[in-house]
């Protein structure tokens, strides 16, 4: 019973894969190239001040001179940031998908395909929610570590024409089992944290009549905005809470590595250490926050409307 | 007792209209149904109930269960295909046949293949691509290849050319149906599946007009080309509709006694087309008029 019910999440799961295949697998790839090319690009470009490229191997053996703890911490900011593209973009690809994943189907009328299979609705709504939470992150995972393994191997090149050893300068500071496990985590943290974001766009998808993205956006926008015109008109201040700012705030926040340990930049001098980016121990931290369990009791409410709607949508 | 549908006053409101008012239906199995009816009938508000796609007032068992609360469960016995290709146009041929044979465990896709086989479909292309009858051709085939108890039809052949809609029936007939399965089928075109049905039901405005076997509906309706002199005494025996054809008046009648009518003219069995319009006729009908002068 458990493997039928896994094999089908799957099967759907890869429904999702074969309708979207550019943005999930073109787009990951796309960026992989382009970061890829930019790096050449840019050696390029650096050859054209300094033909014999002798500071870039300057600055090389001014890194191999640090010491073990701050290579790594050069190495991993790098290749963080070089992760940093691929997730914003992926945020992007995935509210979008998730904003058509229940209404597409109700326009083009392929739901009566779909609603003649033996296929419950909350198994179509939680296979959407697992592509957008697991399918998707892994997808642009795999990006990532090929990414990764490219611009390592064009520093390994660039540090063996430096005289370097390629593997004490870049290779075992990176740590890569650990780093990656930690993006791979951090996604799934990243994802659970979202998931009322998630919820409410698929909520949406699931009843809109049309231009779902936009209802999705434009009633947090609208409650936000007359929020602000009340409390500007009573109390001529702007309001304590708010809920277009709030979901902005969520989405800006979470275990992203751009998002993790802000509070360091309000003390003077800011500590380098590898929780900035991210880490096991944020990781947790951020599981652990009340607003992660409040959010999960949101998206919890917003699933099951989205089934109820789906329980009763045809083609219209 | 174990009929593939059951209905007890089943209803449904759209605002004032009602859609479906009141229906009563027992279809057994091993039957081929036609759901005839106008446009807005509540043929495709009946066959939504029937499949779990829509809500509805009253008592509804398909193949003893409820559809509006076991509709995945459901599926599982019953194939549907709608008025227009609805297959998902992003969908290469190969995907939807992978992804059929994953979530359907009645389906069989050695059955699927022997039926696309005779087809130019091919595995790689779009459904986006395929032409609409094409479209048509791979639903078919993968409904087929469905071990279902009941395949409903909502005006399958919908815009397809007549070849096709000829082979398609043929299809039905000689290789899918049996004793144990039941056929529902809603289509405009009468004339094409009345030689095939076991059954006929007529419905207009949420009301079933006529719901009979064929056997039966052969056994009481009489089409009577009258002789003209004979006019007037055909009319005496109150037929509940007449036509004029090349002239020729002709008469139906309900339950009429046949070795009468033969001494007034020739006789017939009327088309289900022909009944149709005696039945569910507007009243600006021709012989309507000529019978009101």
């Amino acid at each position: 019973m458990n493997t039928n019910w896994s094999k089908t999440l799957w099967a759907l799961m890869r429904r999702e894969l074969w309708e979207s295949p550019v943005a999930f697998k073109w787009t990951p790839i796309g960026i992989g190239i382009f970061l890829i090319f930019l790096s050449i690009i840019s050696l390029i470009i650096y050859t054209q001040f300094d033909e014999s490229l002798s500071s870039l191997y300057d600055g090389l053996r001014l890194l191999s001179e640090r010491s073990a703890e701050n290579r790594g911490l050069a190495v991993k900011a790098g290749l963080f940031s070089v992760a940093t593209l691929f997730f914003q973009l992926m945020l992007l690809i995935i509210l979008f998908y998730l904003s058509g994943s229940l209404y597409d189907d109700r326009k083009d009328r392929s739901i009566l395909f779909w609603k003649s299979l033996p296929i419950s609705d909350s198994m179509t709504v939680a296979s959407k929610i697992l592509t957008a939470c697991l399918l998707v992150p892994a997808m642009f995972m795999i990006a990532i570590i090929m990414t990764h393994l490219a611009l390592l191997l064009f520093a390994t090149v660039l540090s063996l024409l430096a005289g370097l050893n390629p593997i004490t300068t870049f290779w075992l500071p990176a740590g890569l089992p650990r780093l990656w496990t930690i993006m791979s985590l951090g996604l799934i943290v990243q994802a659970l944290w979202l998931l009322p974001i998630y919820a409410w766009i698929t909520f949406c998808s699931s009843w809109a009549p049309r231009l779902p993205i936009l209802i999705a956006f434009g009633i947090p926008a609208g409650i936000a905005l007359v929020q602000h015109s009340w409390s500007l008109a009573t109390s001529f201040t702007l309001p304590g809470t708010n809920i277009g700012w709030i979901m902005l705030q969520r989405i800006g926040s979470g275990a992203l590595p751009s998002n993790i340990n802000f509070e360091f930049s309000n003390t003077s001098d800011v500590e380098l250490n590898e929780d900035l980016f991210m880490s096991f121990g944020n990781l947790l931290d951020v599981l652990i926050d009340p607003a992660m369990w409040i959010g999960l009791a949101i998206a919890a409410v917003f699933l099951a409307g989205s089934i109820w709607f789906r329980r009763r949508a045809t083609d219209n | 007792m174990n009929a593939t549908i059951r209905a007890r006053n089943l209803s449904r409101r759209f605002g004032q209209t009602r859609a479906l008012d009141g229906v009563d239906l027992d279809i057994p199995a091993g039957r081929i149904v036609g759901l005839i009816g106008p446009n807005g009938a509540g043929k495709t508000t009946a066959l939504k109930a029937i499949l779990g796609l829509g809500r509805y007032d009253g008592e509804l068992e398909v193949l003893g269960l409820d559809p509006s609360k076991s509709r995945d469960r459901l599926m599982k016995d019953v194939c549907f295909i709608a008025d227009v290709a609805v297959l998902p146009r992003w969908a290469r041929v190969k995907h939807i046949i992978q992804l059929t044979e994953e979530l359907h465990p009645r389906f069989s896709r050695d059955q699927c293949m022997f039926y696309l086989k005779k087809t130019k479909i091919k595995m790689d292309s779009k459904v986006k691509s395929l032409s609409k009858g094409m479209v048509v051709q791979l639903h078919l085939a993968l409904v087929m290849a469905i071990d279902a108890k009941l395949l409903v039809l909502d005006e399958p052949t919908l815009g397809l050319d007549i070849i096709f809609r000829k082979r398609f029936y043929s299809n039905l007939l000689n290789e899918y149906f049996d004793e144990e399965r039941t056929i529902v089928i809603t289509t405009h075109q009468v004339e094409e599946v009345e030689h095939i049905l076991t059954d006929l039901i007529f419905i207009r405005d949420g009301k079933l007009i006529l719901n009979n076997t064929m056997d039966d509906i052969h056994e009481r309706y009489t089409e009577c080309m009258v002789k003209p002199d004979q006019i007037e005494q055909a009319r005496a025996l109150e037929p509940i509709h007449e036509r004029v054809l090349f002239g020729r008046h002709i008469l139906l009648f309900d339950r009429a006694d046949a070795a009468r009518l033969r001494e007034l003219g020739e006789i017939h069995k009327p088309s289900v087309a022909d009944l149709f319009v005696a039945l569910m006729g507007e009243e600006d009908d021709a012989g309507d008029e000529e019978r009101a002068a």
